[in-house]
């Protein structure tokens, strides 16, 4: 059984070898290149010197910041008066429904939506504030980012609020909380891990939407990922890309170990004393 | 005595991170017979069940199967079958189809693969539950479908792995009468695990007791009852009230600070005893009978008997089980027969135990 | 009483967000004017468009090939890898296998793209068909192991060994217990992996070559040439299709969980009657 199970078990560490290991070797060996194929640090020099990289990652954490703060905001009430709600299961299939739907239609329904004729200025001229430039602008790409975005910080948050023990907040009301304490001080508390994997799930997308940037921020907006898309496809820099991309990888663990549930390790900890 | 069905030789078990689960473990099965493997959680009672069922293996000793070595027979291979504690049902299937899961395995026939289920359902008494979801299945019905499952395969030897212990009480004792019953019914050697002293007294032919990877004592539930091998053995099994003493001769024994007659011989004179005197065995009087006398602490009421706890002058607390109660702060004197006095030697090994024990019944 | 108003009108707000640009999408794909701005009447002629855009068709069945080719492969590896994960003693190996499974899943999708194409590239593989192939069954192994693993952790082993006492031998087990046990786990995972590779654009977009276009790519190349209702009967089409899938999807699942009670019912009925 034993042989058989690693026989069967081959593809997956292929692929394990081949897709996860290899490419960020690759993309790593890549960065330490030039375009003559040269070992060098010149990327890495040109990125920590150059002030144009440097406010471009700025401004692409920031947008990711803002991204994530304005869909947490929306996401949490929602989520939380969901959990309220009878039929659940149904309305959370219409928060994911438009998951499903291909991300590049939505943002293709927004070039309609936001342009200069479109129905949103249209409704701005009806009631008297005349027609904006909307497209091609930074709050469109925030828009339509956060659009995008929330119904993935929805799902973690619910399933948070979900798996909580009502029994706790009777415990607390019984005990004499009010509402909102009862919300601050346990609610809240108890679902940050779903807070956290919501944040994961958007923060780091949001360093790299880069069909957005090109499709509703008009070049406004540039993120580490339309630098590295630009690099790769465009002007055919596949070591400066590659060292974006790196710089993105590191963000991304940094991201990963600020939202990682503190409570989890916390937990390991015990374990490893009571041995 | 039958030719053994099963027999374990010096079997040892040792784990990776060197923790000994057996360690010579010498057992013998005759066919038809139930047997129990009585012990505390950890003992490794359910160990020697995984052994011979082929779950696991043995680090050494030999395991037979009507004479054949199989320490290397794959479990699929073994005529047993098991019972499993939580039931092992398979929850994708139904009840006909698991008890048929064997059976479709051996590529029977179809229709005798229905008659011999419906045959195993109606004799753990759940006819009409064939085509039933195992969800919807209380946890005594499960139970049963389990049990049906394992005998349709008509296996020489059921293994049963604490199978009554997630049962209510009512249930439990239901099901050791069925249990006992089945086997008289299909004649096949039943080995049950139990850390239940009741439900191994009450159900079987022989018991085995284990604690921490040894087996104590073996025997016939009244002679494990009577004749304890052991502080262990007599604290498991049945309550007792157990108390230093000291042989002075044959015959004779010394505790509390008197000399009783008893009914045990073969030891070395003045040797350090231990002795056991059973609550029932203890039966209550006027002080000035009393072979002992005791001031009564607490009596509990506990259905078929009071349930009173003395204490005599040198501290010892007593167990009394007794049929009227007593009034507390009393003085009582308690009476025994020598034959209730129980001595038990410090360290001796089972086989000592049964040599000693042939020798002086024979006078 | 106010409160519940309130919970009620700031999720019908939501929704109505989450659903406005799609509707107005699907609207304007009737319209006769050719822009998503003025509706001057009712037509089908945006459909008919569609459906006799030959390039299109190519690009959807290309699309669909892709999701069915890949989520197929992934699901076989991925849950032989979550068979193979869930079967390690050590807790160590364990977690570093799940930490390496999930590499994939909380990469951004560009790093994925950027790295698959210096890795085909680098293997001498050419870009098209074999290559977003290969991509699409690449990041979608580690949804279907996450979604396969906590079935084959809730597996009791005793059932494992009630398989084995009962006379099966390890295909047996295999094939007889675990695969009918995990089946919810493999169905889920299939599902989203084939909704993965529907969804995916970015990786698409950079390890796909001049010659292979899936409908992501698609979109976002006429997306960027400015409006055109063909793409707004396209939306509705798709629409149309997850809604298929998710009512598939949902009746699949009370299938299999009703065909049983039905079957007892009739069993019931047999011995009530005899």
């Amino acid at each position: 059984m034993k042989q058989s199970k690693r026989f069967f078990m081959i593809p997956y560490f292929i692929w394990i070898g081949l897709f996860v290991i290899a490419p960020l070797v690759l993309i790593l060996y890549q960065s330490l290149t030039n375009t003559q194929h040269q070992f060098t640090l010149q990327n890495y020099a040109t990125y920590g010197t150059s002030t144009t990289y440097l406010h471009m990652s700025l401004n692409s954490l920031w947008y990711a910041f803002l991204i994530t703060a304005i869909t947490l905001l929306i996401s949490y009430p929602a989520a939380y008066f969901l959990s309220k709600l009878k039929h659940q299961q149904l309305w959370l299939l219409l928060i994911i429904l438009p998951t499903w739907i291909n991300l590049l239609l939505k943002a293709y329904a927004f070039i309609g939506l936001l342009s200069r004729t479109g129905s949103v200025n249209q409704f701005l001229t009806f009631v008297g504030i005349g027609p904006q430039q909307l497209l091609f602008s930074d709050a469109s790409f925030l828009l339509v980012a956060t659009y995008i975005e929330i119904p993935f910080m929805i799902l973690p948050i619910y399933n948070a609020i979900v798996e909580l023990n009502p029994a706790l907040i009777n415990a607390s009301r019984d005990l004499g909380a009010t509402n909102w304490q009862t919300f601050r001080r346990v609610i809240f508390p108890l679902t940050i891990s779903g807070v956290k994997a919501g944040v994961q799930a958007v923060f780091i997308p949001s360093l790299s939407l880069f069909m957005l940037t090109r499709l509703i921020g008009g070049n406004r907006v540039i993120t580490l990922g339309t630098a590295i898309e630009e690099h790769f496809m465009t002007t055919m820099n596949w070591g400066m890309g590659s060292t974006i991309g790196v710089v993105l990888i590191v963000m991304m663990f940094i991201i990963m170990a600020l939202t990682n549930d503190r409570r989890k390790k916390r937990r390991e900890v015990n374990d490893d004393e009571e041995n | 005595m039958a030719a053994p069905i099963i027999e374990l030789q010096g079997i040892t078990k040792t784990y990776d991170d060197g923790f000994t689960a057996l360690s010579n473990i010498n057992m013998t099965i005759e066919p038809g017979k139930f047997y129990s493997l009585l012990g505390p959680s950890g003992s490794g009672k359910t160990t020697i069940l995984r052994l011979i069922a082929g779950f696991t293996n043995a680090s050494s000793g030999a395991i037979l199967f009507e004479g054949q070595k199989i320490n290397d027979l794959p479990a699929n291979q073994r005529k047993v079958n098991t019972v499993f504690q939580n039931y092992a049902l398979f929850p994708h299937l139904d009840v006909f189809e698991n008890v048929a899961f064997g059976l479709n395995l051996q590529k029977r026939p179809k229709a005798e693969i229905k008659k011999r289920v419906l045959d195993a359902l109606k004799l753990v008494q759940l006819p009409g539950y064939a085509n039933r979801e195992i969800s919807e299945l209380s946890g005594g019905q499960q139970q049963r479908v389990a049990i049906a499952r394992a005998i349709v395969n008509e296996p020489k030897v059921l293994l049963l792995d604490e199978p009554l212990s997630a049962l209510d009480m009512k249930l439990r004792q239901d099901m050791q009468y069925e249990l006992r019953e089945l086997q008289q019914r299909l004649k096949i050697t039943f080995i049950f695990v139990t850390h239940d002293q009741e439900e191994a007294l009450a159900m079987s032919d022989e018991i085995f007791v284990v604690n921490d990877g040894k087996i104590l004592q073996s025997g016939t539930p009244v002679d494990i009852y009577d004749e304890p091998i052991n502080h262990f053995v007599a604290n498991f099994i049945g309550e007792s009230n157990i108390l230093p003493g000291e042989m002075l001769a044959d015959y004779q024994v010394e505790f509390v600070g008197k000399t009783f007659e008893c009914a045990d011989a073969g030891m070395k004179p003045n040797e350090k005893v231990e002795v056991v005197l059973r609550p029932e065995d203890l039966d209550v009087t006027t002080a000035e009978q009393g072979k002992l006398v005791v001031t009564v602490d607490t009596q509990l009421f506990r259905g078929d008997h009071f349930e009173i706890i003395g204490i005599d002058d040198d501290g010892n607390e007593w167990l009394i089980h007794s049929t009227n109660p007593v009034r507390g702060g009393k003085h009582i004197g308690l009476t025994f027969e020598p034959e209730d006095i129980h001595v038990m030697r410090f360290g001796e090994k089972e086989a000592d135990f049964d040599a000693r024990l042939e020798q002086y019944e024979e006078d | 009483m106010k409160k519940i108003k309130f919970s009620s009108v700031y999720l019908v707000l939501v929704f109505i967000i989450l659903y406005i640009p799609i509707f107005y999408l699907i609207f304007y794909s009737f319209n006769q004017g050719g822009n998503m701005n003025h509706f001057t009447g009712f037509t089908w002629a945006h459909y008919q468009e569609l459906f006799s855009d030959k390039r299109m068709l190519v690009i959807v069945l290309d699309t669909f090939l892709i999701a069915i080719l890949s989520s197929l492969f992934a699901t076989i590896i991925g849950t032989f890898g979550a068979l193979g994960i869930a079967g390690r003693k050590s807790q160590r190996t364990k977690s570093a296998l799940l930490t390496l499974n999930n590499v994939l899943m909380v990469s951004p999708d560009v790093i994925i793209g950027a790295s698959f194409l210096i890795l085909f590239s680098a293997l001498g593989i050419g870009l098209g068909f074999g290559s977003v192939l290969l991509s699409h069954i690449a990041f979608s192994i580690p949804i279907v192991v996450l979604l396969v693993l906590p079935k084959v952790n809730e597996l009791d082993p005793a059932l494992l060994n009630a398989a084995q006492d009962l006379g099966a031998t390890n295909w047996q087990t295999f094939s007889r217990v675990i695969v009918p046990y995990i089946t919810p786990g493999i169905f889920s995972g299939f599902f989203m992996a084939f909704t993965y590779s529907l969804d995916d654009f970015a990786v698409t977009f950079f390890v796909t070559g001049n010659g292979f276009t899936t409908l992501s790519v698609e979109i976002y190349s006429r997306a960027r040439q400015g409006i055109s209702l063909e793409i707004n009967a396209l939306s509705a089409v798709m629409f149309l299709f997850s809604l298929l899938l998710v009512v598939g999807y949902y009746f699949v699942n009370r299938y299999s969980h009703s065909r049983r009670q039905k079957q007892r019912r009739h069993a019931k009925s047999e011995v009530t009657l005899s």
